[in-house]
């Protein structure tokens, strides 16, 4: 039981780091973010390449991940989202294929077979006859400082209150003095450093392949669709909702079909209440 | 004369032209109305000024030129903006929509919230309401308060009655009118009620399909029959 609590609330902050760069997005840039994922990849790969190839310290690794995913997300937002402007069905085409472009160029760079990242923090604790590794506790625990820090950010800053703006009222918020183009690539950046943190982490967690995109894209597009759109809240609540759901399928009925149980409640929340269990437009 | 100048303005949406080389002229401290049946074009003027719509001509607030700046340029020159929707955040707090109004102005917050609050008493007491729930009168004082935490030296309040109740439209009317008085503020409002307008404005312009068809003082036209039989219908 302690076991199933520790191991949930682990998981479950890892999927909320993994979903809110999403979630920025969705809710601000009404943009479904097929390419995500590849935040995630890229993030654990650049982390791979300098701390685990290369040598350099764990820290330094993290930090040129996260720029690098930040860098990857004002890119897209640069040459991809803002040139074709408002159509949504071409943006999510071409992420889509950007998604799969790059896991193409990591297997070109590093060969398909997986790989173990070392953790950032060696080491286990035992509590109460649960094994934690301290990389996964790290990662809980970077999750949580992080999504606080968003949610006093997007609601507490004058920036950050301009993401809400532009996603509420474009109008609204020019006549405002925001200037939305800026805060568009603020919010891809920081969806960029996101994913790719998030990816770091997440590598360390399961390990580092060419196709571990699509496990976090399928998370947080679920945890989007049972939250409904973009609050910061509901999405802690509801990737709480997944990871301790995955975690007990695992424990108590049989660990292949900790997925299908995700899939089943995004389908019964989209047939019940389509708008999502907290579904507004609010972050 | 002159602190806002529109020369020969015309605005285009596509290829349809809804603004025909308008000309306008607002001394500092003056109170002017565009008068104008629905569809004459008003709204496309103030957003023009705004900056948000495709135009030729030129716009001029004191010294400086606005036209082909983007609108959160012309925000931080001094122009403030009421719009007939209200372009509110609906799911943010009355106070934080104010907040996302000092976006440019951070340093004026204290003074400018200070005198939103005394301007409209009912958004102080409403200030965690988020403004979706709130009623037409409501949401138009978060509208005007949104656009004085800019620290405007001209608001633009475009048809600030529609839909109000009569009681409302004469609170909506006295507060422009002490802004104008205690603050001095610069104010051009749109209207298709020439009544109301003539009561607030010292002088009008009448839009007629996006060309000015009349202008002169509240005196001149209080008698014109061009007008009367055309705007004081309602
Ligand atoms: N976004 C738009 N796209 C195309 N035409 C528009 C748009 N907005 C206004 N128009 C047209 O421009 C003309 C003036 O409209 P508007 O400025 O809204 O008038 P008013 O505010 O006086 O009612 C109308 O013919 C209207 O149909
Ligand atoms: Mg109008």
């Amino acid at each position: 039981m302690t076991q199933i609590i520790i191991q949930g609330l682990l998981l479950s902050g890892l999927y909320a780091l993994i979903a809110m760069g999403f979630t920025l997005i969705f809710s601000i840039g009404r943009v479904l973010n097929l390419a995500y994922g590849a935040y995630l990849l890229i993030g654990g790969y650049v982390y791979f390449y300098f701390a685990q190839m290369m040598g350099m310290p764990k820290l330094v690794g993290v930090l040129l991940a996260v720029i690098v995913g930040a860098a990857m997300g004002l890119a897209k937002y640069r040459m991809i989202v803002k040139p074709l402007k408002g159509d949504h069905v071409a943006i999510e085409i071409s992420t889509l294929i950007l998604a799969i472009v790059l896991q193409s160029g990591v297997i070109l760079a590093f060969g398909d077979s997986s790989k173990i990242l070392l953790p950032i923090i060696p080491g286990v604790e035992r509590l109460a006859g649960a094994t934690i590794p301290y990389s996964n506790l790290l990662a809980a625990i970077v999750s949580w400082a992080i999504l606080i820090s968003l949610y006093f950010f997007v609601n507490k800053t004058h920036t950050g209150r301009a993401m809400q703006a532009v996603s509420m009222d474009a109008k609204g918020a020019a006549i405002s003095g925001i200037d939305s183009d800026r805060i568009n690539m603020i919010t891809w950046g920081i969806s960029g450093a996101l994913g790719a943190l998030a990816g770091v982490f997440f590598a360390s967690y399961t390990q580092l392949t060419p196709s571990m995109w699509v496990a976090p894209l399928i998370i947080s597009v679920a945890i989007v669709i049972v939250g409904g759109i973009g609050s910061i809240i509901g999405t802690l609540i509801v990737a709480h909702i997944i990871g301790f759901m995955e975690i007990i399928v695992t424990a108590m009925i049989a660990p292949e079909l900790r997925g299908v149980f995700t899939m089943v409640l995004i389908i019964g929340v989209l047939v019940i209440r389509p708008q999502g269990l907290f579904g507004r437009e609010e972050l | 004369m002159g602190f806002l100048t529109v020369e020969n303005l015309s605005a285009f949406y596509g290829k349809a032209q809804a603004l025909h080389k308008v000309n306008i002229s607002v001394a500092q401290g003056e109170i002017i109305a565009i008068v104008g049946a629905n569809g004459a074009g008003k709204s496309t003027l103030l957003d023009s000024i705004m900056g948000l719509t495709k135009t030729t001509g030129v716009i001029k607030l004191g010294d400086n030129v606005l036209t082909g700046l983007g609108s959160p340029a012309i925000v931080r020159l001094g122009v403030g903006y009421a719009t007939e929707r209200f372009n509110l955040f609906p799911y943010m707090t009355v106070r934080d929509n104010l907040m996302v109004g000092a976006y440019t102005a951070r340093d004026d917050i204290e003074r400018n919230l200070d005198m939103v609050h005394k301007l409209f008493p009912r958004l102080e007491e409403r200030e965690n309401q988020e403004t979706m729930t709130q009623s037409g009168g409501e949401r138009q004082m978060v509208s005007l308060g949104r656009a004085l935490m800019t620290s405007p030296k001209l608001l633009l309040v475009d048809e600030p009655t529609i839909g109000l109740a009569p009681k409302v439209c004469l609170e909506i009317a006295e507060v422009l009118r002490r802004l104008r008085d205690e603050f001095g503020t610069t104010i051009v409002i749109t209207e298709q009620n020439a009544n109301f307008a003539m009561t607030l404005a010292e002088r009008l312009y009448v839009l007629e399909a996006g060309a000015v068809q009349i202008e002169g003082t509240v005196e001149s036209l209080r008698d014109d029959p061009k007008l009367t039989e055309a705007y004081f219908g309602h």
